[in-house]
């Protein structure tokens, strides 16, 4: 993906956040409008990738992700009583990639080592229906969306140059995919509220790996699934 | 409320000046073209092995066992770097060219720390993707004899692929072009000195002390690049050339005259390419010098990404007839008894008026001619009769001192023997020289490469500067065991080839094989020796 193109997705991002907001109707009742949450995200990637091809690339060398905890952050527009619309990020998690496959690439071990590593920003934009009446105490809610996920602080280790033959360059496109959410609102006091919610996305990204011009590449789909666990303050 | 949104917007920006930023580096890229240049370092590895892998691995091929028997086990592993470089081509052209740097690692104090460094040139290969580093690749035999010899046992190995292989564009090969060669050689040697520190194996350093060697055409390349380092004042702490066509001019005449090595048929064209690109004059046109059954695509043929097996299946090249069999009449204006002498002598040999006698080579010879055929007769004589009117030291009758021609020759192809011929540019060895090879070498002549070099450099050096082995002498001295060992393998793959598992062959045809085999079985013995001439330095 070219960088004119991820900035022409996240324009439509952008755009799309925004017409919800602005298209929303004049609030006639007392709801606040805004919340934001605060929590914990647990992700599962369950990232399945190709084996890696290209130059001296032995059979069956593969790579996985390990699963790992950020802080949830959201920002919710209240769109009408059953009606919100959700702006998701997490707190960029450093995502480790292992290696899988054979034990060594000739004598460098590679299952299992940590051979790289980056971090990530998916915001996801969830457009969400809320059960029950907004005075339940209890509220559950399904959503869906998109998420859009770029990485950065693409790192190979020490072990990953040991495996690739030497330094190397890591680029990974970026991901629009769609996204999905069930939660349960739990209303605390007042403004305050806990909530617990299970998400899914869809992610996939060509992975380039250069190591002194010798090519190699993957396509890495992840489903990654998270467990958040947060609170949020109305206004 | 409507302020809200900046932070989010802030983050997205965030976020979009992230997607835009670098990851961690990779090699540098150089941006000249000077000769000499490493293009990426640090170089990529290609593979690492560790000795009791490498190991492994030989030991997981028949033909690898063998080789273990030979190179004993490695001491140490190895890591493989794939090195790319720019060099200059036959013409002076710019060219990018790669190669190997293998670099010996692990705990043993021979494996790390200052290491001597081995510069080494392959054999002729018609491989254009040929890559010597690339040791996952079961084709580059060449590249794990060398490494399980030199490398596994201490020596960082350096290594060129050749301009006109693997990455080069150059679109030919200065096939046994000293100048180009020599260049090359310093050019990766250069490189890789560069690269060594910058390796994911930087234990090992360069100690300093510098052999060069090489086999068959690398055996040219290696002594081509002694006389360039000394010529350079460079130091060269030993060299062993191995089966090398080394003195050109008097291999080149005894060739023309009938004598054809195994092999002809692929190296002409390498040559005429080679030095028509180097020099200009070779011919007018390649019909010139090739027969119109073989003449189309001629100077682009090799090296080759197409088997050699299909290039004689699909008729590019005739598999030995370098020459017509029905020979020419040589005419020499007002010289009845010359004409009538080289009209013989270009006979085939063996066939009647053939006035030499046979011997055990003349059937080799014999093969040599045929229809189709390779080289037009036309070319022959008029290579012959420079040859006859200004002879090489070394032509029987063989002069003292064994000496080029007494002047440069007229005809082409043999000026360009000439000027690449090692007795040329006024030089011997300054420093410790092996030449090893096999007496019964059909593809490069022992007699009249290794012995001429040999004599001719006797009275030039100090005694016992120059050592000469032959695998298929009576074992003697320090190498007797090698020889035995040579001729013990001969045998040993003879008996093969009659017994039930090797096909039950006639003798007749059990011995072909042999002799088909022999320049190649000749390698791994004398690259043995070459070590061990170079431990002893």
């Amino acid at each position: 993906m070219t960088t004119l193109s991820v900035r022409t997705r996240y324009a439509a991002l952008i755009a799309v956040a925004a017409s919800i907001y602005c298209a929303s109707p004049a609030i006639a009742d007392d709801a606040p409008s805004n919340s934001l949450r605060a929590g914990l995200y647990a992700v599962f990637y369950h990232s399945k990738a190709d084996d890696l091809s290209g130059p001296y690339v032995p059979p069956g060398v593969n790579i996985d992700a390990k699963d790992v905890g950020t802080l949830y952050l959201a920002y919710v527009r209240r769109l009408s009583a059953h009606f919100d619309v959700e702006l998701a990020v997490g707190y960029p998690p450093l995502t480790k990639t292992v290696g899988r496959g054979p034990a060594t690439l000739g004598s460098v071990p590679y299952d299992g080592q940590v051979i790289s590593t980056a971090r990530w920003i998916a915001p996801t934009l969830l457009l969400e229906y809320v059960f029950l009446g907004e005075n339940s105490k209890l509220r559950p809610y399904i959503g869906v969306g998109v998420n859009y996920t770029t990485f950065y602080d693409r790192d190979s280790t020490a072990q990953g140059n040991a495996a690739s033959g030497g330094p190397t360059k890591l680029s990974l496109t970026s991901s629009v995919g769609p996204a999905a959410t069930a939660g349960l609102a739990y209303h605390v006091a007042n403004n305050w509220h806990l909530y617990a919610s299970y998400s899914a996305s869809q992610v996939k990204t060509n992975l380039v790996a250069d190591t002194a011009g010798v090519i190699r590449t993957t396509r890495i789909s992840f489903g990654p699934q998270a467990l958040v666990l947060s609170v949020g303050y109305s206004f | 409320m409507f302020k809200l949104l900046t932070p989010v917007s802030a983050a997205l920006g965030a976020a979009l000046l992230c997607a835009c930023g670098s990851s961690s580096p990779t090699s540098m890229v150089a941006t000249s073209t000077t000769h000499g240049t490493l293009t990426e370092n640090p170089p990529f590895r290609i593979a690492s092995l560790d000795a009791a892998t490498f190991k492994t691995e030989l030991a997981g091929t028949s033909s690898g066992a063998l080789l273990l028997q030979i190179t004993g086990s490695p001491s140490c592993g190895v890591d493989f770097y794939y090195v790319k470089f720019w060099t200059v081509g036959g013409a002076g052209e710019a060219t990018e060219s790669s190669g190997a740097l293998m670099v010996p690692t692990g705990a043993a104090p021979a494996c790390s720390g200052p290491r001597p460094i081995v510069l080494y040139a392959h054999g002729t290969n018609i491989d254009k993707a040929l890559n010597i580093a690339d040791v996952t690749n079961a084709t580059n035999t060449e590249g794990v004899l060398i490494a399980a010899m030199f490398a596994a046992q201490g020596y960082i190995v350096v290594a060129p692929n050749y301009a006109g292989y693997d990455i080069s564009t150059l679109g030919y090969h200065p096939y046994l072009n000293a100048e180009q060669q020599s260049g090359e050689m310093i050019d990766i040697l250069t490189a890789a000195r560069a690269a060594l520190p910058k390796t994911l194996s930087a234990a090992t350093s360069d100690s300093g002390k510098l052999f060069v060697t090489g086999y068959s055409q690398g055996g040219y390349v290696a002594l081509a690049t002694q006389r360039a380092l000394q010529a350079a004042g460079a130091t060269v702490t030993g060299v062993a050339g191995m089966s090398g066509p080394y003195a050109l001019e008097a291999f080149g005449d005894a060739i023309l005259f009938g004598n054809v090595n195994l092999g002809s048929t692929v190296f002409t064209p390498l040559l005429s390419t080679s030095y028509q690109k180097a020099y200009g004059n070779i011919y007018s046109t390649p019909s010139d010098l090739y027969s119109a059954t073989y003449v189309s695509g001629i100077e682009t043929l090799l090296p080759s990404d197409t088997p050699l097996a299909t290039i004689f299946a699909t008729g590019l090249l005739p598999e030995t007839a370098l020459f017509d069999s029905s020979t020419p009449t040589v005419t020499v204006p007002g010289n009845a008894v010359l004409s009538a002498e080289l009209t013989a002598l270009l006979l085939v040999p063996g066939s009647p008026g053939y006035p030499l006698p046979p011997t055990p080579q003349t059937p080799l010879f014999a093969a040599g001619f045929g229809s189709p055929y390779l080289l037009n007769n036309s070319y022959r004589v008029a290579y012959v009769l420079d040859a006859a009117g200004d002879p090489d030291g070394a032509t029987p009758p063989g002069v003292a001192g064994v000496p080029l021609a007494a002047k440069a020759p007229v005809q082409p192809l043999r000026l360009a023997f000439y000027k690449n011929d090692l007795r040329n540019g006024a030089w011997a060895p300054t420093s410790p020289t092996l030449l090893c090879g096999g007496d019964a070498d059909p593809t490069v002549f022992f007699p009249v490469n290794t012995g001429v070099m040999a004599a001719f450099w006797s009275p030039l050096v100090q005694a016992g500067l120059i050592t000469v082995l032959d695998v298929n002498g009576t074992p003697a001295g320090s190498f007797a065991t090698l020889q035995t060992g040579f001729q013990q393998s001969q045998a040993a793959q003879l008996a093969f080839y009659e017994s039930a598992a090797g096909g039950g062959l006639s003798p007749a045809a059990a011995q072909q094989l042999i002799v088909e085999g022999y320049h190649t079985s000749v390698a791994p013995f004398c690259s043995a020796a070459a070590r061990a001439f170079f431990g002893q330095l």
